[in-house]
């Protein structure tokens, strides 16, 4: 609850400073931006409706319910921009929820809500509450951070500092077996500081260091979570360059160093790592690492080239991007142009990802190739290809000799003709991809097949009010225990009944059969409309039904208790929305 | 006669065996070590890792219950990785019984001098390099000079790295025709991957006015499904209705990967709970209804 005091000081220091620097002229109040609510409701009837084992399991909350207020507010020389977007309801799932009732301080962290309020008056920049900054890539830029900080911009020079929580306290709550209940593994209040101190020219060049700070508090929690769920500590120090020359050049430099320690409940030492004061002191669970990103491009008229270079250390851990996967280096080299008189233009790029660099995880580093190239041609008005090619292979370092490699090859041609009444397109898109596993210990192969057709047609009327759209789909994969065909086929409306109201619909019939059994049937049935209710307010509805009728993939008389007929299920949803634009 | 006498021979030359036992051997050492430890050599403090037992029996001869332990980290060759230094170890005062340390009390960290490359690595990472090893512990007099018994164990330590995101990949935009019936996720197995780990695939919608990370940790999936074990492929059947302007039109998806008992796999920071690195992908209507362009970077 500090925060809410120091925020509060921040804002009060803030408007004091500032008070004598308003321009008393210039008092007029502007507000653009946005507010909104969105609402989805979510039904399921399974038949039977109890069964074993349980057939299909709701994909949604039933409820869902989120609030949205974006209004940009400017007076004088301020301008304060808004962002709140949030729900009452807690659905988190990959972070815990809250045994009871969330308390307003986990609303506030609630990593599913967003309370930011950012007043700039000149050079000045105020943050308070929940902040998404993206200082660089190795520093912090992945999450969402409630707190408070500043943006100072005096000439050249760039200072930015934020102190805030990007993780809420949950306790712990164990398991039961009666009634079920897993439990909540909890998790401990992450603190995060931030700053950033350089200097900038926008659009020429960035020279700057970074430095994160985060640590998890201790006792932040009444019930902590149990190991491994930890209380961490982490700093980063990254050292940022970037710059753009008049002749389309473009360069990136980034070089950070971690210290992390994964357990704070480990006694302090000073091996493997020594203190790093006055930040953190050094426990038998700390360890330090380095990352780097280097980038180069040129830009032509009708072309650009360029390349990258990321490496990450085993040990480097940021806590501003918890998820980042370390331990490997990659280069890539990309390629976008325009040929023939711009009708061609290629998009295409050739790297390699390296892993396993430490050896920690086995004998020998893994390797993976990444290759893409797209090209799309104009041939004419009315005649456009599209061909795409994709190839990722992927070598594991351990005794299993595990290899994968996926290829895909995608073709669509696209043709468009008109009447005097009508414009009409015809599009086609055929992908083959194959995607084989290879396992030497023990020797394993798996190959997948998958094939994918696609045939649309889209009549477009002059002066009729309705556009439908069809299309139909077929699909195959095969592999060792799998072959699925999925045979799909769709129409959609859309109808302009009114100068502010647009209807729209759309039938799906799909055949869904994995040999040898017999098809799973669906229809999804979709209908809704756009209305711009006055000018600055507009409703959206849309609603949806999926009937799902399995065959005898699923026969009901292995189901226990034995139903004598084919189960089925019915989703249905309701999406809403209101929004006014201020 | 003799069959008696010989019976009181053998009951002497016995009991004489079992006080010589116990005057030469009254400290007794069990290593109780995993054979497969925590990769953390930090983490060697948990009970999952083992237990070293110091055994104190005291008998008429009594003898000097201060101790210090000596621990030297030895690989697949019997090479010496790293050693202790004996001048800093602490002494121990056994207790009469059974004294019980952890495996971290064993391998002493704070207290091991590993070799250069072997140093580095473990300040890097607070790991080993995967691989066979043995830890030799002695039990000596503080002085350090006389070895009281000894024990060495094998064992077997590898990290995990868990798979990279590879179909749809980071920022892709697939076509909505298609990807209102199929959408194909395809990733990197998990290295090692001696064992066949669960794989589950989770995607998450992102909703309008969230950012991709708050939709990731804030929201409930629509996907939450195991791919066929030993694969690393999962055809989504998603089945919704993404050609519509209302609907959404991204996602982020991540694999998260359990071991044969069903928990997540371990890595730095356990609150991922052995989750990937996510990816984000975008659902564009190319051509037909409610044509949208770009929904990844909207």
């Amino acid at each position: 609850m500090k925060y809410f005091t120091r925020i509060a000081a921040f804002l009060l220091l803030f408007f004091a400073l500032h008070a004598s620097a308003q321009d008393e002229k210039k008092k007029k109040v502007t507000l653009t931006g946005d507010m909104g609510v969105w609402y989805e409701g979510y039904g399921l009837d399974k038949t039977p409706e109890q069964s074993t084992p349980n057939f299909y399991q709701p994909r949604k909350p039933w409820n869902s319910l989120r609030y949205s207020f974006n209004p940009s507010i400017t007076y004088g020389k301020w301008s304060i921009p808004v962002n709140f977007n949030f729900s009452m309801l807690q659905n988190n799932f990959l972070t815990p929820v809250t045994s009871g009732k969330q308390s307003i301080w986990q609303f506030l962290t609630n990593p599913a809500n967003n309370f930011g309020i950012s007043p700039k008056i000149g050079t000045t920049e105020i943050l308070l509450g929940t902040q998404n900054l993206h200082y660089s890539d190795l520093s912090t830029g992945d999450l969402g951070i409630f707190g408070y900080g500043v943006n100072l911009s005096p000439g050249k020079f760039r200072i930015k500092l934020f102190n805030g929580v990007s993780q809420r306290p949950i306790d712990y709550v164990a398991p039961t077996i009666l009634p079920p209940d897993p439990g909540i593994i909890g998790s401990y209040q992450r603190n995060q500081w931030m700053a950033q101190l350089g200097m900038e020219k926008e659009g020429k060049y960035f020279v700057g260091f970074n430095f994160v700070h985060a640590v998890d508090e201790r006792n932040s929690v009444t019930s902590p979570p149990l190991t491994p769920i930890d209380p961490q500590e982490n700093t980063i120090i990254s050292f940022l360059a970037t710059a753009t020359t008049g002749n389309g050049w473009n360069y990136h430099v980034e070089l950070g160093q971690s210290f992390h320690t994964r357990d704070l409940n480990t006694p302090l030492s000073i091996i493997p790592v020594e203190d790093f004061k006055p930040f953190m002191n050094a426990h038998t669970s700390t360890n330090k690492d380095n990352a780097v990103m280097l980038g180069l491009a040129k830009k032509g008229k009708d072309w650009e080239i360029g390349g990258k270079f990321n490496y990450y250390g085993a040990g480097y851990f940021s806590a501003g991007y918890p998820f980042m996967s370390n331990d490997r280096m990659e280069y890539l080299a990309n390629t976008h142009f325009n040929a023939w008189k711009k009708k061609i233009n290629v998009v295409a790029s050739i790297g390699q990802r390296f892993g396993n660099l430490s050896l920690t995880s086995g004998p020998n580093i893994t390797k993976q190739l990444i290759a893409n190239a797209n090209v799309f041609t104009q041939f004419n008005d009315n005649f456009s290809l599209n061909a795409s090619f994709n190839n990722f292979g992927f070598n594991s370092a351990d005794i299993s000799g595990y290899k994968s490699v996926s290829n895909e090859l995608s073709i669509n041609p696209s043709y468009t003709w008109n009447t005097a009444t009508m414009s009409n397109l015809i599009s086609a898109t055929y992908t083959w991809s194959k995607y084989d596993e290879t396992i030497i210990i023990p020797a394993s192969v798996t190959q997948n097949n998958t094939q994918t057709v696609l045939l649309l047609y889209v009549p477009t009327f002059f002066k009729a009010k309705i556009n439908p759209d069809l299309s139909v789909m077929w699909f195959r994969n095969t592999a060792p225990s799998i072959n699925l065909t999925l045979l799909t086929a769709t129409g959609g409306m859309t109808w302009k009944a009114g100068k502010k109201i647009n209807l729209k619909s759309q039938l799906q019939y799909n055949l869904s059969t994995t040999a040898p059994f017999t098809a799973n049937k669906n229809i999804l049935v979709t209908g809704g409309f756009d209305w711009e209710i006055y000018k600055k307010l507009t409703w959206q509805l849309l609603l949806t039904g999926n009937l799902y009728s399995y065959g005898t993939e699923l026969p009901g008389n292995s189901l226990i208790p034995v139903y004598p007929s084919d189960p089925r299920y019915i989703e249905s949803s309701i999406r809403t929305g209101l929004q006014y634009k201020f | 006669m003799q069959a008696t006498e010989m019976k009181k021979y053998y009951l002497v030359i016995i009991i004489m065996l079992c006080l010589g036992r116990v005057s030469n051997a009254q400290i007794s050492l069990n290593l109780a070590l995993n054979s497969r430890p925590q990769p953390w050599l930090a983490d060697w403090a948990s009970p999952v890792n083992g237990v070293m037992v110091i055994t104190l029996i005291q008998s008429a001869i009594q003898v000097d219950p201060a101790i210090k332990i000596r621990t030297t980290l030895l690989d697949q060759n019997g090479a010496t990785v790293g050693i202790s230094n004996i001048n800093a170890a602490r002494v121990y005062l056994l207790k009469p019984g059974v004294n019980q340390f952890t495996i971290a009390d064993a391998l002493q960290l704070q207290n091991l001098n590993l070799n250069g490359s072997v140093r580095i690595l473990l300040q890097r990472t607070g790991r080993l390099a995967a691989g066979q090893y043995q830890l030799m512990v002695e039990i000596t007099n503080t002085a350090g000079d006389v070895v009281r018994t000894k024990q060495t164990k094998p064992f077997f330590v590898a990290s995990y790295q868990l798979p990279i995101l590879m179909q749809p990949t980071n920022g892709s935009e697939l076509d909505a025709h298609i990807a209102q019936s199929v959408i194909t996720f395809r990733w990197t197995a998990l290295v090692p991957s001696n064992e066949l780990p669960t794989y589950r695939v989770q995607v998450f919608e992102i909703l309008s006015g969230q950012t991709p990370m708050q939709a990731f940790r804030g929201n409930r999936p629509l996907l939450d499904e195991q791919a066929i074990k030993g694969t690393t492929q999962y055809i989504w059947r998603p089945n919704l209705p993404m050609l519509d302007s209302t609907a959404n039109k991204r996602f982020i998806w991540t694999v998260q990967t359990l071991d044969i008992k069903g928990a997540p796999i371990p890595t730095a920071d356990m609150n991922i709970q052995g989750r990937s690195e996510p990816a984000i992908f975008g659902i564009i209507n190319q051509t037909g209804l409610n044509k949208k362009n770009d929904p990844v970077k909207q």
